[in-house]
């Protein structure tokens, strides 16, 4: 009964152990840096506009088609305080269908699509989870606020000044990878 | 007399049982239709496809850095090894060259899945045997490699990281020592589970001699991976034909003797070990770099096909890829293993108990999402 | 027996009645708070502090259960079984004393009364599994009906030698000889015995291949839903209960303590609940770490080790008695055939002296290998 013994010794020191339970909705579980939650929309603070310009790219090579978007002429550019051109109009990501592979936010030109860490989204009726730009601009612009995030241009200035040889985040190769 | 037959026994009737496709033990949605003569089955019908996404198909109408989100969700408890055996037919049919770093990162991950698809196993295959405990356990330690997917990936399972040419993005600053930590811990789980289940009698009357398979039967079948290696026959892809930098490492393959339900659970829970020997040595040799061979994003490869095979945690996942030059693949195959491996099952189960189904069937380790794709 | 005796009589029962269901609303809690620390997890914690009201929620919410009756159920049958196997367990308790001074009716003939009783409730279990004219049910009636009978035998062969020690069959007098030693100490392969054989009864893990499984699921209790599926859960737990404090009165002193005065009744009553609650734990310590017995297996394991090792037991407490040998002795030879058996399964499953392992490492010699 060698091994039965061993089996009862091993349940009792786990029971003086501590549990590793989350009370969940009291604690959370801690979310890592790159964690990839749900897409939200960038907003940029230096011209008070969406980076996104409704260029549909991201809309494009959705492997779910969770998004559509409309595009229209910028009358921030007619006034020369911004350089995009067009800007987005209306832009829809039908949440419930996304599933969080990022790839919207490889290709897209004008960074200005992010996974932030939102996860938690449910919702009481059926297809609620279909978010219009306002709440995706909203969504992001507290994403914005909560990492810290920077456009990819600052990001690799800042990246340039490190040393050769470390792991950099490499949206840089990315990009190139798209070009 | 009443109740005797022509050979002066009794006269049973035969029932039949569904193990239908809800069940707390089938592991997903898989039906059974059972002939019982008491406790004894008689023969047995498999039925499969409730799971049936059409992954084949829709991998026709996707250009190839989506698919890659597709095969994350074949066999979706090991993730990561999909993605790679289908950037490896890739990258083999373009003829693309992938930075060392990108190898060693990839190898890594893909054994630290390993362990966390083991680590499943061993703790579903306790439930099905009756002991609750081992799963928590495994599950606990599951987690610890999940958030560190997280850290590195940026998602706990469908990570769509290992993209073709490389990998999506470098691991963080304080991957190294995160990683020596997470692997003590987990060396001390996988000794506790061990403690806790693998010499236990009562598990080992279980298990032992039950769903017995001998070589050449497994071989005909087309059985690969842990449990074939639990029949004794020494084939494992990363040895046979080494890929990636596996043939830089120093390791061994678990081989069982007997080819019953306790070897194909021991083999896994040493392969376990074997992982962590191998993450262990890549993280010493891996060199600097860059991640990614840069490419377009809309790859047309050369028109051809190829054939490519890994070893995933269930057995030898393969990949049939025809090409016609266009940005969307002409036809993508998929080979598998819990499919070919399942095949066996009429010849596994005919003559156990209802009892020792249930410990067979788990002891597979099959996924349905991968059987019927 | 004149009215205030009736009257005594019947407010005892109640008594025994209410204790017995604060009692099982206790181990439910137990059982979930024990089994979930064990498992690295905490048990129930939402319903009120520390999970303290969750026997009070199962309970609210069994009885608001619709209660789901197919069309070809055999209606007689399938109400008079919970009742079946509901009624033994609560008479058992008549005759169990906690203290030295509080039991109902003490029997001389205490210990077979209780016997004969526990046997009635498998009948029970048998009428529940048929009645529910669904496959699974029949199977786990029958399986259900098969184990619990095999089981009786050690169960009542390591009383029997209790018995012999105490040379009585009354509780009370039982307890009243362990004043200097337990029988625990002088026959342990008794208290193995009686109890694996209750485990067995209880049909708890490792036996319990009849209730709720991962392939029959339900057993005989498949179609019983709400309130009727809550009887048999409360005699199942009052039925752990009996068995642990027959453990506790038989071989390990009821309620006597070194250095406490035997005859103080709430002395003596915290002092059995003490012990019959660590008996308990070990009870879901056991769940809570092994895998479950196939019914061929626990058949075999009953027939084939548990009653010859229980007619040895007899045999040995016999020749004791015979000779006049000291206490010692029958300890020797008990531990003895324990270590011999325990030794002899860990070498037939080759898990002794070391485990044996069939699975080896391969390392494949390096050779010019095809690259992949």
């Amino acid at each position: 009964m060698l091994g039965n013994l061993k089996g009862l010794m091993v349940t009792l020191s786990t029971f003086f152990r501590h549990p590793v339970t989350y009370q969940y909705p009291d604690e959370h579980k801690p979310i890592e840096d790159r964690y990839m939650g749900f897409p939200v929309l960038m907003w940029d603070k230096n011209v008070e506009e969406p980076y996104c310009t409704g260029c549909m790219v991201c809309v494009r090579y959705c492997p779910t088609q969770c998004m559509t978007a409309v595009m229209k002429d910028n009358p921030l550019h007619a006034d020369g305080k911004s350089t995009r051109r067009k800007i987005v109009d209306s832009f829809e990501i039908n949440l419930g269908r996304c599933i969080l592979c990022a790839i919207c936010v490889d290709v897209c030109n004008f960074d200005a699509i992010e996974m932030s860490h939102e996860h938690e989204l449910s919702k009481y009726a059926r297809n609620d989870n279909r978010t219009n730009l306002p709440k995706l601009l909203e969504m992001g612009k507290a994403y914005q606020q909560e990492s810290g995030w920077k456009p990819e241009k600052e990001a690799k200035a800042e990246a340039d000044v490190k040393p050769v040889g470390s792991s950099v985040e490499t949206k840089e190769e990315t990009a190139e990878a798209e070009s | 007399m009443v109740g005797l037959n022509t050979e002066g026994q009794l006269d049973t009737v035969q029932m039949m049982v569904n193990m239908g496709p809800q069940h707390p033990s089938t592991h997903g949605v898989f039906r059974m239709v059972l002939w019982v003569d008491g406790e004894r089955i008689v023969d047995l019908e498999p039925h499969i496809g409730y799971l049936h996404r059409g992954s084949e198909k829709l991998c026709e109408g996707e250009l190839y850095a989506q698919i890659v989100t597709l095969f994350d969700r074949l066999d979706y408890i090991s993730n990561l090894n999909n993605e790679m055996v289908f950037c490896r037919a890739v990258e083999k049919l373009m003829g693309l060259d992938v930075p060392e770093r990108a190898e060693y990162i990839r190898v890594i991950l893909c054994e630290l899945n390993r362990v966390a698809s083991h680590l499943l196993f061993s703790g579903t295959f306790g439930i099905d045997a009756g002991a609750m405990t081992p799963i928590m356990y495994a599950f606990r330690d599951r987690e610890k490699i999940q958030t560190m997917f997280e850290a590195v990936t940026g998602a706990r399972m469908m990570h769509n990281y290992i993209r073709i040419g490389g990998v999506k993005s470098d691991v963080p600053d304080d991957f190294p020592q995160r990683m020596g930590a997470l692997l003590r811990e987990l060396k001390q789980g996988i000794d506790e589970t061990d403690r806790l289940l693998s010499f236990s009698e009562i598990f080992l009357a279980r298990t032992k001699g039950i769903g017995v398979i001998d070589a050449e039967t497994a071989i005909a079948y087309g059985m690969s991976g842990p449990s074939l290696r639990a029949c004794g026959v020494p084939m494992d892809v990363r040895k046979d034909e080494p890929y990636s930098v596996y043939d830089r490492f120093d390791f061994g393959i678990p081989i069982g003797e007997k080819g019953d339900s306790w070897d194909r659970y021991y083999v896994r829970v040493e392969e376990m070990r074997q992982s962590i020997r191998i993450i262990e040595q890549a993280l010493e040799q891996m060199p600097d770099g860059i991640t990614i061979t840069p490419s377009r994003l809309v790859l047309r490869p050369p028109q051809g096909e190829v054939y490519v095979r890994g070893e995933n945690p269930r057995g030898e996942l393969g990949v049939y890829l025809v090409s016609n030059g266009a940005d969307k693949p002409y036809r993508v195959k998929v080979r598998p293993p819990s499919f070919c491996n399942l095949m066996a099952i009429k010849e596994l189960l005919k003559g156990t108990y209802i009892a020792d189904a249930v410990v067979i069937l788990g002891s597979l380790d099959i996924v349905l999402g991968e059987v019927d794709r | 027996m004149n009215a205030l005796e009736t009257l005594m009589l019947l407010s005892k029962m109640l008594g025994v009645l209410t204790g017995l269901s604060v009692v099982v609303l206790s181990l439910t809690w137990l059982e979930r708070k024990f089994l979930g620390r064990m498992q690295m997890r905490m048990g129930p914690t939402r319903t009120g502090p520390y999970g303290l009201l969750q026997p009070v929620a199962d309970a609210i919410k069994l009885m608001a259960k619709e209660d789901l009756l197919s069309s070809w159920v055999d209606r007689v049958a399938y109400w008079v079984a919970p009742l079946a196997v509901f009624v033994p367990t609560f008479m058992i308790w008549v005759t169990i004393p906690i203290a030295r001074d509080l039991v109902i009716q003490n029997m001389d003939m205490g210990l077979f009364y209780i016997i004969a009783f526990s046997v009635l409730s498998i009948v029970g279990l048998v009428m529940a599994g048929w009645a529910s004219s669904n496959k699974y049910a029949v199977l786990g009636g029958f399986r259900a009906a098969a184990q619990l009978i095999s089981y009786e035998i050690p169960l009542i062969l390591a009383v029997l030698g209790v018995v012999m020690l105490a040379q009585s069959m009354n509780l009370q007098e039982v307890v009243s000889k362990q004043g200097t030693v337990i029988y625990a100490a002088i026959q342990p392969l008794g208290l193995v015995l009686f109890f694996i054989a209750g485990l067995a009864e209880l049909g708890r893990t490792p036996f319990d291949i009849h209730p709720a499984e991962s392939e029959v699921v339900g057993g005989p209790f498949v179609e019983y839903s709400g309130a009727h599926w809550a009887v048999f859960f409360l005699a199942e737990y009052i039925n752990t209960f009996a068995i642990a404090s027959l453990t506790v009165l038989l071989f390990l002193g009821g309620w006597l303590f070194p250095g406490l005065p035997g005859d103080v009744s709430a002395l003596g009553v915290l002092v059995f609940l003490v012990k019959t609650y660590m008996v308990i734990l070990v009870i879901f310590w056991v769940r809570g770490t092994y895998p479950r017995l196939r019914i061929d297996q626990l058949m075999s394991l009953g027939w084939k080790v548990l009653v010859p090792l229980a007619f040895v037991n007899v045999i040995i407490t016999a020749v004791y008695m015979f000779y006049g040998w000291p206490d010692w002795s029958l300890t020797i030879m008990s531990t003895a055939i324990l270590v011999v058996v325990g030794w002899g399964f860990s070498r037939r499953m080759r898990t002794a002296p070391t485990p044996e392992y069939t699975v080896k490492l391969y390392v494949p010699a390096p050779e010019a290998s095809n690259a992949g």
